[in-house]
């Protein structure tokens, strides 16, 4: 009898457990995302943090160096694009400041009086609606504003965590393995090496595949001279993570920007062709080369892991979603030929 | 003044500590060509584990994933189901090299014999060092290898040996049977 309630409550607290981390994960969404990220690029950087430190620099020295040159071409890349879309974005809020909204309650008021005699003023309180109509509008800006501001604590946070996983990496890694008892520690860091080298070759395939797949198609957008070719043409390198939908969903926002120009049938064929020749390259020369295959997923596995993403992290989830699923099928092959191997449990 | 006793004894403890792992270093054959330098770069790649009395390191035909040096107690190396004593390894002694270069099944059980202070140093390790410092990866693959050829020349006698051994032994029962 006691056994069973002491197996009972045990099975209770591990459900417990087990809802309490879910729930964890999902209110702290922005945080792991964010964590998710940083983890992803300083996995990516950290080969040629290495290789800056084959040369002779220090691991602080390497970290410093990779930063500079990304802020540079991040830089580059704001100076380029942003300030167009401040201006827009600064001006559309000047124009809607309070001393105006007066002024144009006051123009709708005198253009009734004049023109619609018949209704009467009293009965519709047009400063308020002008009013509620402003403060809607300015809400909404406010809104997008913040929308931006997070997307900028996003731009400051996540090469801040980046820096330090990338320069203190292999200590933390040294420190965790350090917290794991003795009869675990072989195991663990035997799993945790053969994981590294595992998903290092996924991950930086997966990264220079859609790299190239994204510089191929703004380039291709260049020339066939679409408007937003830079947008779009990062959007199908990001896209192209997603294995079958990727490439697709690449050339569609090409295609709707051209119809919405109103351009002709001719372009939106060639705008098919260079996708379809991107894809081709991709095919072919990259993805033999970057090995990137090397972890299969199952079609469905891979359609499931996308729709989960985007329940739960929105556009960046979906994008994300197949190394994610990657790293885990990975990482658990891992551990269990470990736990096996070694005979643990 | 009580504080700076404190803070002193605090210092001279870690630097104590600190200076044994590098002695115990500097006398592990595979590290010996390296510089000071070098070896206080192995010291902060090394992992630093506690094992207690009786505690396994690792267990016959487990993998093999790197080498242990001991830096304070006894561990004992045992054979087989009946836990046969091979040796007892001391401070200052190491052991599971090969495993640094394969991923061979462990030999022999290693058990604590007292609370242990050890050092491990594994594949993982080694492999990240001869990517990011070729140079020193080399010199303690060089050890290693030399190690490796003068242990495979000593066995190389010994079987030698056993082989003539065998040989006259065989001779002996030849020659009682003739007679």
């Amino acid at each position: 009898m006691d056994i069973t309630l002491g197996r009972f409550l045990r099975l209770l607290i591990a459900i417990i457990l087990i809802a309490f981390i879910g729930w964890l994960f999902y209110s702290l969404s922005t945080i792991i995302t964010i964590l998710i990220i940083s983890a992803l690029m300083a996995y990516i950087l950290d080969p040629i943090a290495s290789y800056l430190e084959f040369r002779g620099l220090s691991r602080s020295q390497a970290t410093i160096i990779i930063f500079l040159a990304f802020f540079i071409i991040i830089g580059v890349i704001g100076w380029l694009l942003v300030p167009g879309l401040f201006v827009e974005l600064i001006t559309l809020q000047n124009s809607l400041n309070l001393e105006d909204t007066a002024a144009l309650s006051q123009n709708i008021k005198t253009f009734i009086a004049q023109n619609f005699s018949f209704i009467n003023l009293e009965n519709i309180d047009i400063d308020e609606k002008v009013g509620q109509l402003v403060t809607y509008i300015t809400n909404e800006l406010v809104f997008i504003l913040t929308k931006l501001i997070s997307v900028i604590s996003y731009i400051v946070i996540v090469p801040f965590v980046v820096f330090f996983l990338l320069k203190d990496g292999r200590m933390m890694k040294k420190s965790f393995v350090q917290l794991i008892p003795n009869r675990y520690f072989e195991m663990i860091l035997n799993v945790i090496h053969k994981t590294d080298q595992q998903l290092g070759w996924y991950l930086r395939g997966q990264f220079t595949e859609a790299f190239v797949v994204g510089l191929l198609s703004v380039i291709a957008l260049w020339l066939l001279d679409v408007q937003y070719f830079i947008i779009i043409g990062v959007f199908a390198g990001f896209a192209n993570l997603i294995p079958y939908v990727g490439p697709v969903a690449g050339a569609v926002p090409a295609l709707v920007v051209t119809v919405v120009n109103g351009g002709s049938g001719l372009e939106l064929v060639y705008i098919v062709i260079a996708f379809a020749i991107v894809q081709l390259i991709d095919n072919i020369v990259l993805q033999p080369l970057v090995l990137s295959k090397s972890v299969n997923l199952h079609p469905l596995v891979i359609v499931f892991a996308v729709l989960i993403g985007g329940q739960f992290f929105g556009v960046l989830g979906m994008l994300l979603a197949v190394p994610a699923a990657g790293i885990l099928k990975v990482t658990s092959r891992e551990l269990y030929t470990g736990i096996r191997k070694f005979n643990r449990l | 003044m009580q504080d700076d006793t404190m803070w002193g004894n605090i210092f001279r403890k870690e630097q104590k500590t600190e200076k044994s792992i590098y002695t115990v270093l500097e006398n592990i054959p595979i590290f010996k060509d390296l510089s000071k330098k070098e070896i206080r770069a192995v010291e902060r790649i090394l992992h630093k584990r506690t094992y207690k009395a009786n505690e396994v390191l690792f267990k016959e035909g487990d993998p093999g994933v790197g080498m242990y040096i001991i830096e304070q107690g006894h561990v004992n190396i045992t054979l087989g189901p009946e836990n046969k004593l091979l040796a007892v390894l001391s401070d200052g002694e190491f052991f599971g090299e090969i495993a640094l270069l394969s991923e061979t099944s462990r030999t022999a059980t290693a058990t604590a014999q007292t609370n242990c202070s050890i050092l491990g140093f594994f594949q993982s390790d080694l492999f990240g060092l001869l990517e990011t410092d070729p140079r020193m990866g080399n010199k303690i693959l060089l050890r290693l290898a030399q190690m490796i050829g003068d242990r495979l020349r000593f066995s190389n006698i010994e079987n030698q040996q056993l082989k003539l051994k065998l040989a006259k032994n065989e001779d002996k029962s030849g020659d009682k049977k003739v007679l």
